[in-house]
């Protein structure tokens, strides 16, 4: 209450926004590229990789992109690590049970059968579900993708009994799911951050990391209660 | 009948047209008429003879220097008549082999084998999967040079842009048969192999202009194509290490069994079921969230005045 409450604070800093652009800028190269050739009898995919200076060159620009978003991804584990390092680490992103009943909570508000909205942290549910679903990407994507890249050394690692799918099995995981993660993306994504009424055409939050204290106070007040107290700013209404 | 009654007024126009009817004739003489002809004739009981010659395309065509009678020769005379004329016994033997498959004019068929035009590929061709088939078993479903090749009156380069077996068009080619239902039985071919090829990442990226990626005759080769059983084919045993090892460097036994163009794994099946049940699932979840979220704001702004910022 006596605190004075800013007008915008920091959400993500400097380098967890140059991790941001990193990120979807090989995202959107790996999208754009991969997408030609998982629907190559489709047209005009060849007309659409032929943009890209044609099926060698989009390979090359895969693969270049490829590295990057790995490299983005291990660059992310030693920011966190470092956080931890100097005692910045908050566990905010990790799925707790509550998420579970913010989920039930949301879906009773969207259907009228409550009046209450959830109350989230400092990320929501989904906004936590589109930060591991990173990790689910890197896992099933970023490991198939590496062994398609460079089959011959991959084939020393495979079992023998595996071989007869292995290769068929990769191709499924690396394609079904970058065809999962750019929906994904082009739905839960682009809706709450360019689409949503309040945030249209952009969230800016990505450029300047700050996210207003009023917008924090109605999307996240928990985390709000946390900085400011649980009466903050009542005397403003 | 009206094409018999064309064809006829169209034969006594030329024979009046033609001078020195019975010299040696030249490309010119028979694209007299057969440059004009349209239509086609029934040479026996279904076997069907397209009269026309499309001059233009003829004249761009990689054969465009040769004689008509240098390959049909058993013509002499114009327009065609009897007796036949005296056919070199090598191309006559092998005429008579081709004959249950080539039907419209097996000497002529026959004439591509001739040493100083396609010895060397006969050679290849005789010895292959295919040549076999077509002069030992006398098959009348086994390809010869037309089948793949097309129409030896248009035949372009290998490399030209509408060459039948040039690098991304000869998959097509080889599917003609290949992916035939009849011929995949009657000839037990790997069921699927086109499909299976067209999927691969070697088949995508071809279809994508990817000038490095195999196409069928890469791997398996061309005229002198064998049985991927027969220990002489490049994708056979030891063989299929170095045909793979021309792309990838390293490869070993364990790597090429990679490409089998076999039939999807169950393994690899449910694998791919799974994941696109995972992948559904995950989609309608984010749908109807996004749909729910979306009604509730125009609710919300609407009917709860500021409801959705409290």
């Amino acid at each position: 209450m006596n605190k004075s409450i800013p007008t915008e604070i920091e959400r993500f800093d400097l380098s967890a926004r140059i991790q941001h652009i990193c990120l979807f800028t090989t995202f959107l190269l790996l999208a754009f590229t991969g997408w030609g050739l998982k629907y190559a009898y489709v047209e005009p995919s060849s007309a659409w990789i032929n943009i890209w200076g044609g099926a060698r060159i989009a390979g090359i620009i895969h693969r270049i992109a490829g590295i990057g978003m790995l490299c983005t991804f291990l660059y992310h584990q030693f920011y966190l690590l470092n956080l931890w390092r100097k005692k910045d680490l908050r566990l905010t992103v990790v799925p707790m049970p509550k998420d579970v009943m913010d989920l039930i909570q949301n879906f009773m508000y969207y259907l009228g059968l409550s009046r209450e909205k959830p109350k989230f942290g400092k990320f929501t549910y989904l906004q936590k579900f589109d930060y591991w679903a990173v990790y689910w990407g890197m896992v099933i994507i970023g490991t198939s993708g590496l062994f398609l890249a460079f089959p011959v050394p991959a084939s020393y690692l495979f079992p023998t009994w595996s071989l007869p799918w292995i290769w068929d099995t990769l191709f499924t995981m690396h394609s079904d799911e970058s065809l999962l993660a750019i929906v994904f993306i082009l739905f839960i994504h682009f809706y709450n951050e360019h689409l949503r009424s309040d945030v249209f055409p952009m969230n800016w939050m990505w450029l300047t990391g700050k996210i207003s204290v009023e917008e924090l106070k109605h999307k996240h007040p928990l985390e709000y209660e946390r900085l400011f107290g649980k009466n903050a700013g009542q005397g403003k209404r | 009948m009206s094409n018999q009654l064309t064809i006829f007024l169209l034969l006594m126009f030329s024979q009046a047209l033609v001078p020195a009817a019975h010299a040696a004739p030249d490309a010119a003489s028979c694209l007299t008429c057969h440059g004009a002809m349209q239509g086609s004739m029934e040479k026996e009981k279904g076997v069907i003879v397209n009269l026309n010659i499309d001059q233009d395309r003829f004249s761009k065509s990689v054969h465009s220097f040769l004689n008509c009678v240098e390959c049909h020769m058993g013509f002499t005379s114009q327009p065609h008549q009897a007796p036949a004329a005296r056919v070199d016994a090598a191309v006559q033997n092998l005429a008579n082999a081709l004959s249950a498959k080539s039907k419209i004019d097996a000497v002529a068929q026959a004439a591509c084998a001739q040493v100083q035009c396609h010895g060397d590929v006969y050679k290849a061709y005789k010895a292959s999967v295919h040549g076999q088939n077509v002069i030992v078993k006398k098959s009348s479903d086994g390809p010869v040079c037309t089948s793949c090749h097309g129409s030896p009156h248009y035949i372009q380069p290998r490399t030209g842009k509408d060459s039948r077996v040039n690098h991304f068009n000869v998959v097509e080619t080889c599917g003609s048969c290949h992916e035939e239902k009849h011929l995949t039985e009657k000839y037990k071919f790997s069921p699927l192999v086109m499909e299976r090829y067209k999927e691969s990442f070697h088949g995508r990226k071809l279809k994508l202009g990817h000038s490095g990626a195999p196409a069928c005759s890469d791997c398996h080769g061309a005229h002198d194509i064998r049985k991927a059983a027969d220990p002489a084919s490049p994708v056979s045993g030891a063989n299929k290490l170095k045909t793979c090892g021309k792309c990838h460097p390293g490869a070993t036994t364990k790597f090429v069994a990679a490409i089998t163009h076999k039939p999807l794994h169950p393994v690899a099946h449910y694998a791919e079921l799974g994941l696109i049940i995972l992948t559904v699932g995950t989609f309608l979840f984010i749908i109807i969230h996004v749909l729910l979220d979306v009604y509730a704001d125009i609710r919300d702004r609407l009917f709860r005045k500021g409801g959705n910022h409290e």
